[in-house]
């Protein structure tokens, strides 16, 4: 285990007993995983493929069948492994009776925090999730991206090391997805440690410097996001203001070269749906 | 928020122990979800219902007035008290665990007792708010049903010319001992170690139950069982009743549920006895005895609870 590992999962094996006339089920199966600190680790997978079992080990929701779980060297089976991690479970549900900011009081006093620390703490995180304007608004009423960025805001704030995201845009809408993707993007740049699971793809890779894909709850591929997705073979080259008679020079040239060297394809980029929905939508926000 | 990543955490991370700071904001947390969700006063309100109800029976005389009074005052307190306990314990834990609540809570440096012992304490201050409340109205309408029914009993022996000292000292003596007491007190202090021991079993409970319905009913059970030990233990010092199976049960039933009849001084506050304070006392140790004894296995089911 190295000494600055966020996160340890040291051949995890979990198995959860079946019931009356049903067998035991495997969820996860010999898996090992190092989190490094500072870094957005994305755990991908589909569902049922371990990753959110594997994360209940890790908080200590769950115990491990074999294997162990650490969490900055501390062992997820101690309570003390939590104080220096924050999580946001998917679809988190708060106290639909407290307001926004009760809530942070809430979680802060159950992490030894109070007084003015806390007030002032539970603000800053208003403020950092974009929730000042409904701090006092009782819980029961915020939206389901409120919600997530409320779960973000009670994750952190007790100030941990790690931030453990379970599904952390879902179901939620893209402006509201752009906002936690931006904060986790923001929380890497403050040496947080984030540990994250996704269905969407695209998203977890805009914002993971590392990735691992589980599947039947075994890992079947990690590594460093770039290293994975790139295409070693190909070469890509985007020209701004591009004239006629330079692209046909460039293809001549391709031509010219022989050998294995072949032009794929050449047109004009797209933009991608969600950032034209985000053009759209920010548009008819102006005056 | 730190810039820098820890590299030797574990060496400095300190334990985690019991915090009854951590307990508190857990039970009050608890207490505030509960009062905003109108339980109490809607059992409040169907308390004064039949406190209101109480009024409404004929009367001969003063005496059977306050006694009628007192008997269905006390008789839903004691229904208030047990239905709030029970439901509020058997909806809190699985409505944690389904809303994921508790993943939040647990995934913070709280350890699963102070989170199980600062439920019980919430759903406790709730019983024990109502009690209070509901006490100082009952003691309130006593006093002054008391005063009124006195003043007419006196003013019916001077017109009857029968109001001899002797004859006015009797009726007083009788008034002030069917009206209000220390024992009414004590009366609420026993229905509330009676709801308090019946909510540590729905909490034990709901942490092996599927389902609140489960908790619901299977508490309401081992209440009805709870009261009738006399019974159980009578049958068990018969040797020659029943099969052993039978007695077995009976024995693990008897073992099971508490002895909820060691609650039970309603009916002699009711008919004016006093109530000595050794009873208090035995009522009291009994009460924390048996409530330690069912946290301590709620706390080791739960603990080993995978979530």
């Amino acid at each position: 285990m190295s000494a600055t590992s966020a996160v340890s999962v040291n051949r995890l094996t979990k198995v959860f007993k079946g019931g009356l006339g049903k067998g035991a089920f495997r969820a996860v199966h010999d898996l090992s995983i190092e989190v490094k600190a500072g870094e957005v680790y994305g755990l991908i997978g589909p569902n049922g493929s371990g990753k959110s079992t594997t994360m209940k080990v890790i908080l200590g929701l769950l115990k491990p069948t074999e294997g162990e779980t650490s969490i900055f060297g501390v062992p997820s089976t101690e309570v003390a492994s939590r104080h220096s991690v924050g999580f946001l479970p998917e679809n988190p549900y708060f106290y639909k009776h407290l307001t926004g900011r009760e809530t942070l009081h809430f979680y802060g006093s159950l992490c030894g925090m109070r007084g003015e620390k806390l007030k002032q703490r539970a603000s800053e995180m208003l403020a950092l999730t974009g929730l000042e304007d409904a701090a006092a608004r009782r819980v029961g009423g915020y939206s389901k991206g409120m919600l997530q960025r409320l779960g973000l805001a009670q994750a952190l704030i007790h100030e941990p090391q790690l931030l453990v995201l379970d599904e952390p845009t879902a179901g939620v809408d893209p402006s509201g997805s752009r906002i936690i993707r931006d904060l986790i993007i923001e929380f890497r740049s403050r040496g947080i440690t984030v540990l994250v699971t996704s269905h969407l793809l695209e998203q977890m890779q805009e914002v993971c410097d590392r990735v691992g894909i589980m599947a039947r709850g075994r890992m079947v591929r990690e590594g460093r996001l770039e290293d994975l997705i790139a295409v070693e073979n190909q070469t890509e080259m985007v020209l701004e203001n591009a004239s006629p008679a330079l692209l046909a020079k460039i293809h001549e040239l391709v031509k010219s070269e022989g050998g294995d060297t072949r032009l794929l394809r050449s047109g004009h980029p797209r933009t991608t749906l969600e950032r034209l929905f985000l053009e759209a939508t920010n548009e008819t926000k102006k005056p | 928020m730190s810039d820098a990543p820890p590299t030797s955490a574990a060496a400095r991370t300190p334990p985690v122990r019991f915090s009854p700071r951590r307990v508190w904001t857990l039970a009050m947390a608890t207490l505030t979800q509960l009062m905003r969700m109108k339980i109490l006063p809607f059992l409040l309100l169907f308390c004064v219902l039949v406190v209101g109800l109480g009024f409404g029976f004929s009367v001969i005389n003063p005496e059977q007035q306050l006694n009628q009074l007192k008997t269905v005052s006390l008789a839903a307190l004691q229904v208030f008290s047990i239905v709030i306990g029970v439901v509020s314990t058997a909806l809190l834990l699985p409505k944690d665990l389904e809303d994921r609540t508790l993943y939040t809570i647990l995934s913070k440096p709280v350890p699963r007792f102070d989170y199980l012992l600062g439920k019980l304490l919430g759903v406790l201050m709730l019983i024990g708010a109502g009690l209070i409340i509901m006490d100082a109205v009952l003691s309130l309408i006593l006093w002054t049903q008391q005063s009124m029914l006195l003043d007419a009993a006196l003013s019916h022996l001077r017109l009857e010319k029968q109001d001899s000292p002797e004859v006015v000292a009797q009726v007083r003596e009788i008034v002030a001992r069917q009206g209000l007491t220390w024992n009414l007190h004590w009366a609420v202090w026993a229905i509330f170690l009676k709801a308090s021991v019946v909510t540590t079993v729905a909490l034990l409970l709901s942490c092996i139950a599927s389902s609140t319905l489960f908790t619901i009913v299977i508490t309401f059970c081992v209440t009805i069982i709870g009261h009738g030990e006399a019974l159980i233990r009578e049958f068990l010092f018969q040797p020659h009743l029943g099969s052993m199976a039978k007695r077995i049960a009976t024995l693990a039933l008897a073992a099971i549920c508490p002895d909820l009849a060691q609650f039970d001084i309603v009916d002699s506050v009711v008919n004016g006895e006093v109530v000595p304070w050794a009873a208090v006392y035995d009522m009291t140790g009994i009460a924390v005895l048996y409530m330690t004894v069912y946290l301590f296995v709620t706390h080791l089911i739960f603990v080993e609870k995978e979530l």
